[in-house]
């Protein structure tokens, strides 16, 4: 059987060198690994989590508080859309009666449940500012935001023509610009898929989403988790902004005149 | 044979009808991410034909052509019925019934999450559970090879075990602790998600235990060629095999030091350590020898061959070869593939080198190389060398055959050297579309056109293989018994080492508790490495 033991013994030390390289020697040629001696070395060469940042404090700005759960996207009873109906008595001037707005707000009817829920968690946590929507938004509770989204969520949605030439779609909402790290408009905000958070476009008003989307270029609107939205937004032309918009407004604008 | 012939026909069309399609969708592929065609309105629809290319060639192909291979050599190097008959064929329903769901939830666009399904991306549940009926279907594959080979040595005790059996129940043992790695990362940490009753998922350790599944694999898909190699070769081009040892000792090696290395996929993820990083790309080093190991052994068979044919000097032997014979051809073709894809893969495997062509084309072109090509043209060839045995077949058409292994050899050239090219400049994988308006990228632009050329040739390829097979005569004469490699000194007594997997098999397991026990517990400890699960398809 010795053959099986030199089998072993050849793995084993085979095995041991490795680590020793891995764990002890090339980490000893680095001097972020070394600072605090060996055994913390050995640590960070197997993966064990390290506090980088030394405990500096977290940035003064952040973008939101709200965690998007699937709670949040599902259906609810319709005692919840009746008293939504009633809380929503107070958005009627700028939204519409019907969540249509016929003032330059979004159309709220038929938006997605969650979208409501973390803008107006937003607005009340002030991580989303607006002089209006902030001082109507500070005194819901959370069980009312869920009612409010419940209704608006019923309500139907306003909805373009079906695309049937392709090439009215702009090439940002189809596919993007990749060259620019600008991902297609599509691929979270319904067509190709549907990402939880992003709102239901089709029929906004144009002016509502060229302005976000130079907040958003900006930085004055930074309620996007992980800056997605103001990673996109800061990457578009003038003319990319103009024609996207008109782009998801352009039968919102009809349905309003009938 | 005895019993299996129609079992391993049905293995082997619906393995090759899986091909046939999954090719055509790969050749689209280049086609409309070319120059030729304008930008996809969806990409979408590129990402579906990735998702289902990869899995049918990636699962569903190896799988059914490792089990097929697997049931014909029980038999032929056994010299007897395979036994559990039954079980075979319920392991092939499992793995079609698997197949088509997948391909069900796939085709209707609700899980275009590629082959390799990385968490956060969630498909539908029926994608999931499709691939693990496959996997169990070839679990009970493993559990009949072992089977069979025991009641063998029952019968014949002490005796040294064919090496085609020998190889191909090396195979099966290395997928049985191979595929636990994706068993795993599906039924406790994907299910749960993809059926609704969480909405986060550890995704980093979904991806350690994908990479305990994924490069094995490999060397799983692997194992049909290198029987091929060893027990195929020599006899069909006239000669003997140089060492029968050297064959065995490669197969334990593989089943060594095939599974204890996929971190290297893993060299861009931040939830590893360098460490465990660097020890992985240490062991990938080693599974290169028994590939070296079995290079040179074949090249000294093939030499003896040559010699036998009244070749002399140093280089002379080289033209005395049988290059009218298929297998010859076939043989000198996938060493070139082997070849280059084995140069790129100590590139990948390197620590440091990986950085520059991590998730480029690069890798695409590596394993379209060694996969695609070096194993699949001598899955073609199994395929040919079997036939006449399953079918009862009149000799296949020599010259359909050279041109169909010519067509695959170039066409695979000329479809991986320009992604291995673009790679080295950074052309990144899995992209729908590419910019060539960019002038960046207008130059690069050429080279996506050749590899659409490439793949067109691969499909003529695959279509007159699958011409080839279909038009066989059934029945036409009955088949001469079947034959393996003699060596070229004759196997006596086998070291008993040599002659078993426990000492592997225990290697195997206690190398894979060392490379991957830390990482895998410290992710299942830690609280913060939960991110929320991206449902992947159409609403």
């Amino acid at each position: 059987m010795s053959a099986a033991r030199w089998s072993i013994a050849a793995l084993v030390v085979l095995t041991v060198v490795s680590f020793a390289v891995g764990f002890a020697w090339l980490p000893s040629a680095h001097e972020d690994f070394t600072a605090k001696g060996l055994w913390d070395a050995i640590c960070r060469a197997a993966g064990v989590p390290q506090k980088w940042s030394g405990g500096a404090p977290a940035p003064a700005t952040h973008s939101t508080r709200v965690v998007l759960d699937a709670s949040m996207q599902r259906p609810q009873a319709q005692e919840a859309i009746g008293r939504g109906a009633t809380l929503a008595l107070n958005c009627t001037m700028c939204h519409g009666p019907r969540g249509l707005s016929q003032a330059n707000a979004p159309n709220l009817a038929g938006q997605y449940p969650e979208v409501i829920i973390k803008q107006l968690m937003d607005y009340r946590s002030g991580d989303r500012a607006n002089s209006i929507m902030q001082a109507l938004a500070v005194n819901l509770s959370d069980a009312n935001i869920r009612d409010l989204a419940a209704y608006f969520t019923y309500l139907p949605k306003p909805r373009n023509a079906p695309v049937t030439d392709m090439s009215i779609v702009p090439a940002l909402v189809r596919v993007g610009d990749p060259m620019r790290n600008v991902a297609p408009c599509a691929a979270c905000h319904g067509g190709i898929e549907r990402k939880p958070g992003a709102p239901w476009l089709e029929g906004m008003p144009k002016e509502y989403l060229v302005q976000q989307l130079a907040a958003f270029a900006a930085g004055q609107r930074h309620n996007d988790s992980h800056g997605q939205m103001r990673n996109m937004a800061r990457n578009l032309t003038p003319q990319q902004i103009d024609d996207v918009a008109g782009f998801y407004a352009r039968h919102g604008e009809g349905e309003e005149q009938k | 044979m005895f019993v299996a012939r129609r079992l391993v026909l049905a293995h082997f069309w619906l393995a090759f009808a899986g091909f046939a399609g999954a090719i055509v969708l790969g050749e689209w592929q280049m086609y409309v991410r070319s120059p030729l065609h304008a930008w996809l309105d969806n990409p979408e629809h590129y990402y579906r034909s990735v998702t289902v290319h990869g899995t049918v060639m990636a699962y569903v192909l190896p799988t059914l052509v490792a089990m097929g291979l697997g049931y014909a050599l029980s038999e032929l190097a056994l010299k007897r019925p395979l036994a559990g008959l039954r079980w075979a064929w319920a392991g092939f329903w499992l793995v079609l019934v698997g197949t088509l769901m997948a391909a069900a939830a796939m085709a209707s666009g609700h899980a275009s999450v590629l082959y390799t399904f990385y968490p956060p991306m969630i498909a539908s549940p029926f994608f999931y559970i499709g691939i693990v009926l496959v996997v169990v279907g070839s679990w009970i594959w493993v559990a009949l090879m072992s089977i069979n080979l025991r009641a063998w040595r029952k019968e014949n005790p002490g005796a040294a075990v064919p090496l085609a059996m020998f190889g191909n129940v090396a195979g099966a043992y290395l997928w049985a602790w191979t595929s636990v790695g994706a068993a795993i990362e599906i039924l406790v940490l994907i299910l749960p998600v993809a059926l609704g009753f969480k909405d986060t998922i550890d995704a980093g350790l979904a991806r350690v235990f994908f990479s305990w599944t994924l490069h094995a694999i490999v060397y799983f898909w692997l194992m049909p060629t290198y029987i091929a190699f060893y027990t195929l070769v020599p006899r069909a081009i006239g000669g003997r095999l140089y060492s029968d040892t050297m064959g065995r000792v490669a197969f334990v090696l593989f089943l060594v030091f095939s599974m204890p290395i996929g971190i290297h996929h893993l060299f861009a993820d931040p939830q590893i350590g360098a460490g465990f990083k660097f020890v992985h790309a240490a062991m990938t080093a080693m599974v290169s020898v028994p590939t070296l190991l079995t290079v040179f052994t074949i090249v000294a068979s093939v030499e003896i061959a040559g010699r036998m044919r009244g070749g002399k000097g140093a280089f002379g032997w080289i033209r005395t070869l049988p290059w009218e014979n298929p297998m010859m051809l076939a043989v000198a073709f996938s060493f070139v593939m082997l070849g280059f894809g084995g140069a790129g893969g100590l590139i990948n495997m390197s620590y440091q080198l990986n950085e520059s062509v991590h998730n480029t084309q690069w890798v695409t072109g590596h394993f379209h190389l060694i996969f695609g090509g070096a194993i699949v043209i001598m899955y073609f060839m199994i395929a040919y060398e079997l036939w006449p045995q399953l079918t009862a077949c009149a000799p296949l058409p020599a010259r359909l055959v050279r041109v169909q292994l010519w067509l695959w050899f170039v066409g695979m050239m000329v479809l991986t050297m320009p992604w291995h090219y673009v790679g080295i400049l950074g052309m990144p994988r899995r992209m729908a579309y590419y910019d060539f308006t960019a002038p960046a990228l207008q130059a690069q632009a050429w080279t996506v056109t050749v590899s659409a050329v490439g793949g067109a040739m691969l499909v003529v390829s695959a279509l007159v293989f699958l011409y080839v097979l279909a038009a066989a005569r059934r029945g036409a004469m009955s088949p001469e018994p079947f034959t393996f490699s003699l060596a070229a000194h004759p196997v006596g007594r086998v070291p008993p080492l040599l002659n078993g997997y426990a000492l592997w098999v225990s290697m195997m397991i206690a190398l894979t508790v060392v490379n991957y026990g830390f990482p895998i517990a410290q992710l299942a400890v830690l609280k913060e490495t939960s991110v929320p699960a991206i449902p992947m398809g159409l609403r």
